[in-house]
């Protein structure tokens, strides 16, 4: 059973199971200033023809807060919610992206690293994915995070 | 690059507006022709006299606008399609205006109508199933900046109550506005009420609408025979800008641009009418998620930054105050249809320098600001003002 994006173009989804996706970018040679999604003029100073690269697969959490409704289409209907932020990844770009995890995991400040969600499976029974970040795991949130939040509770949904 | 126009010589003509609220068994097209007929009528006009028409609707569909304008009759005047998100009838507005501004019209209509109730599930981008950025609601959108400006400033939920139970209880005297409560809203009811995106509350989120709002603007010589006696309000300036890079941005999901868009684009508006927020009687603004409302009252320039929660505490921004916001209830309470949801400012804003705004007259009220910022990265900043402002 193979996982297919929800969307083309915004990310890979490596074959192997336990590789975790990777964002897909754009770096603007000229002014070196890096996107998220892909695009080919450059947003800054308007260079045309960036080159493709792959983003960090982690980053902070500049802002997040708690959706009390459920996830649109997914398939595990016991959640209630979901967290929506926008983490700043290391290259520069800002992306809004759903967490994995509860109403406390999360601080602003926080760590995160990227996942996949599966929302459903399509008419060819293949799982729909889409990217999300959950609080990193190798201890980078210890006494990090202000605010609080338990990142290794984090509730992995799937 | 300068943004900001400044009106010669265009005053209101005429208002009109339908009610906001879920109308689903009304055709949009018979929506704007009530708003249309409204107004007209309000300008002493029929379509005959007027020389350009600017229709504006986020619906995704085509030649609606058109079809629309037909019902108020076909007299072969040129109709121009608008559509910039929640900004559209404001943007309807300035191309009106700039239309007799620039001497090419002697009358200029903005019309615009949306039906939500028509939209659920039409697949405009954010609504599909099949789109990255479905998950992303614009409760959430916003939610992020009221989270963030907590972190940042100590902002409380109670006090985006306070702003929200303030637009509640402006709606309740508006006969224009789709919520009007039976009953003084209270802060601790709207944070009461449930959940949508922490800390916004169902009471601090705008509704969904159907509705239809027109402007006619007009030469003031003309609007001045037509309407003898009437207080003359005048459109003054009007800026709009979308989006200049910067770190920060993000491509995916809804996005209005940084909120500081809205205070460079206000500059723009300010310098192209020689006025300043010390000049401003009565503001409207881009209320639909009410933490929206406390940022814009210092991107505006009514208060410095950091003190809009001041500004609250005091009740400078509702009835009685130094610079009342949403006397018509804003996005929150009169409602948000999308298109004719900046016509409804306008409608509000000349009811006030007018001096016609019953149960929520601004007294004295010489000049209206109205703003909206639109999904994509748009802002945009107005500026009305009663006669001999601004000349």
């Amino acid at each position: 059973m193979a996982r297919v994006p929800i969307e083309k173009g915004f990310f890979r989804v490596p074959d192997d199971p336990t590789e975790g996706p990777r964002l897909l970018g754009s770096h603007c040679p000229a002014c070196d200033e890096v996107f998220f999604p892909r695009r080919l003029v450059c947003a800054k100073c308007l260079h045309e023809g960036t080159e493709d690269v792959e983003l960090s697969p982690r980053g902070r959490i500049w802002t997040w807060t708690y959706c009390h409704v459920p996830l649109f289409g997914k398939k595990d209907a016991d959640v209630a919610g979901y967290g929506v932020a926008q983490v700043d990844l290391p290259e520069g770009p800002r992306v809004q992206s759903i967490l994995s995890g509860g109403p406390d995991d999360f601080a602003i400040g926080m760590e995160v690293e990227i996942d996949l969600e599966t929302l459903r499976t399509n008419s060819k029974g293949d799982d729909v994915v889409i990217y999300r970040f959950r609080p990193a795991r190798d201890g980078a949130n210890a006494g990090g995070a202000a605010g609080g939040g338990t990142p290794a509770g984090g509730g992995d949904a799937s | 690059m300068k943004h900001g126009l400044r009106f010669d010589g265009v005053a209101v003509a005429g208002i009109g507006m339908v009610r906001f609220g879920m109308f689903k068994e009304i055709p949009g097209a018979h929506l704007a022709r009530d708003a249309g007929l409204l107004a007209l009528h309000d300008a002493g006009m029929t379509l005959a006299d007027v020389d350009e028409a600017f229709v504006g609707y986020i619906q995704p569909a085509p030649m609606i606008g058109i079809k629309a304008m037909k019902e108020l009759g076909l007299t072969g005047l040129p109709v121009t399609h608008i559509e910039d998100a929640s900004a559209t009838g404001l943007v309807a507005f300035r191309d009106a205006a700039w239309a007799v501004s620039s001497g090419r019209a002697d009358v200029a209509m903005a019309l615009c109508f949306d039906k939500f109730t028509d939209m659920t599930g039409t697949g405009g981008r954010g609504a599909g199933r099949d789109q990255i950025d479905a998950p992303i609601l614009p409760a959430a959108y916003f939610a992020l900046w009221a989270q963030r400006r907590m972190h940042d400033r100590g902002t409380t939920p109670e006090q985006f109550a306070t702003i929200a139970a303030k637009n509640w209880n402006y709606g309740a005297v508006c006969p224009f506005a789709h919520r009007q409560s039976d009953h003084v809203v209270t802060p601790d009811e709207v944070l009461a009420a449930r959940m949508v995106a922490e800390p916004l509350t169902t009471m601090m989120c705008c509704p969904p609408d159907d509705g239809a709002a027109c402007i006619i603007l007009a030469r003031e010589d003309l609007v001045r025979s037509r309407q003898p006696g009437r207080p003359l309000v005048r459109a003054l300036a009007s800026a709009l800008t979308s989006e200049t890079y910067s770190p920060g941005h993000t491509f995916v999901g809804p996005v209005v641009g940084p909120a500081t868009m809205t205070r460079d684009t206000a500059l723009e508006c300010y310098e192209a009418a020689s006025l300043g927020p010390e000049d401003v009687s009565v503001a409207y603004c881009h209320d639909a998620f009410v933490n929206e409302e406390l940022e814009y009252y210092e991107l505006l320039g009514f208060c410095a930054e950091g003190e809009g929660e001041k500004l609250v505490a005091e009740g400078e921004t509702g009835p009685g105050g130094r610079i009342p916001f949403n006397t018509d209830g804003g996005l929150l309470a009169r409602g948000h249809p999308g298109g004719p949801t900046g016509v409804a400012q306008l409608h509000e804003a000349v009811l006030q320098l007018r001096g016609d705004a019953a149960g929520r007259q601004v007294e004295g009220a010489r000049v209206a600001l109205a703003h909206l910022v639109g999904g994509g990265s748009i802002a945009t900043v107005n500026l009305l003002g009663v006669e001999g402002v601004g000349t």
